[in-house]
């Protein structure tokens, strides 16, 4: 399955080309933050902490269904950049990790679903959520700072799968430590390319 | 600038960082990404505001009073972020084409920010009646939003500064 997703010709275009990787990465990260930074002001309200003079359903509808957008543009280049390195990424621990946390925050808000979520009208003009939301709303956002932190991870410690180009960028940083003096070569970034 | 880089990556904050560079690295990184995802929200959310799409009930001081003091400390953290980065890695970071235009750009987000802050704060109601209602403040809005996608394209594009070929200062050897 995954040396199958590998060889599919999306992934092989993919690996192929030298600016799809980066440009699909770059959009993963446009889309990631938009889904963290609505999440946070939904989750900020909850708590109390910001817009809470603001009925919660007015703000919950003016927000996450950028959220969802946001949630689809990320899954989706989530999806492109897993298969053109499937079986590396599949068994990488941080990959695992936040596979795990993902599943973590949709358990997160089918539980406020189930409870709170049902009795929206009785609190939806208080400054703050009942205490169950609130545990709900601080549990959704350490998740989603581990998701983020367990994302940069796994380009930390994954080499990407290319053709085009002789080394991964993102682990040079290790170069940098055996550095020469008089370093005429370029540690930190790629030889050049024909 | 490459001897700037490389003097920088012999100094003792930088060889800490290095030296950690396991943990450091990736930390400093996510708390940026945190920082820029404020950033966006933030800014979605005036823009959306200005564009009459989400707050639509409020006033847009109100949406801007909200939501502007998080643009603005966010901002900060990344500036701080951003330095310990450069400290970290300055050869990897100062010797990009994708380095230089992100922090062109940011210049144009950051004033941009500064300046709609405090023409709204002195022009109040001039913003409430009318400079909301026109077109190319909506337009405005909507460019301001892209700038900072390309600010974020442009950040993740220093860790593959060969895209741009004969532009990028490391590929010039």
């Amino acid at each position: 399955m995954l040396d199958w997703l590998q060889r599919t010709s999306l992934a092989v275009q993919i690996r192929d080309s030298l600016f799809a990787f980066p440009l699909i990465e770059s959009a993963h990260v446009v889309g990631l933050t938009l889904v963290f930074g609505t999440i946070a002001i939904v989750d900020l309200r909850l708590l109390g902490i910001a817009s809470s003079q603001r009925s919660f359903q007015r703000l919950a509808s003016d927000t996450l269904k950028w959220t969802w957008i946001a949630f689809a543009l990320t899954a989706l280049t989530g999806a492109l950049m897993f298969i053109t390195n499937a079986a590396v990424y599949f068994h990488n621990s941080y990959f695992r990790a936040k596979v795990l946390l993902l599943v973590l925050a949709a358990i997160n808000v089918f539980v406020f679903e189930l409870t709170d979520g049902r009795t929206v009208q009785q609190w939806d003009q208080a400054p703050s959520a009942p205490r169950l939301s609130r545990a709900i709303a601080a549990v959704s956002l350490v998740i989603w700072l581990a998701v983020i932190a367990t994302g940069r991870m796994i380009g930390f410690t994954t080499t990407r799968a290319s053709l085009a180009e002789p080394a991964p960028v993102e682990t040079n940083f290790e170069d940098l430590l055996g550095l020469p003096a008089d370093s005429g070569s370029e540690p930190a970034t790629p030889p050049a390319k024909e | 600038m490459k001897q700037f880089a490389l003097w920088l990556s012999t100094t003792s904050p930088s060889v800490f960082i290095q030296e950690h560079n396991a943990w450091a690295i990736p930390a400093i990184q996510s708390i940026h990404i945190v920082g820029i995802a404020l950033v966006m929200g933030s800014v979605l959310m005036i823009d959306l505001r200005i564009l009459g799409w989400a707050w639509a009930d409020e006033t847009l001081r109100r949406t801007t009073s909200r939501f502007g003091p998080w643009l603005t400390g966010s901002l900060w953290l990344l500036l701080a972020t951003g330095i310990l980065m450069v400290i970290g890695e300055p050869v990897r970071e100062l010797v990009t084409f994708s380095f230089w235009l992100k922090m062109a750009l940011v210049a144009v987000g950051a004033l941009v920010a500064t300046i709609f802050q405090n023409t709204l704060r002195r022009h109040e109601q001039h913003w409430e009646t009318t400079l909301i209602h026109r077109r190319s403040i909506k337009a405005l809005a909507v460019l301001t939003f892209l700038i900072w996608v390309c600010i974020i394209v442009l950040g993740r594009l220093i860790a593959y500064d060969h895209v741009w070929g004969s532009w990028s200062p490391s590929e010039r050897q």
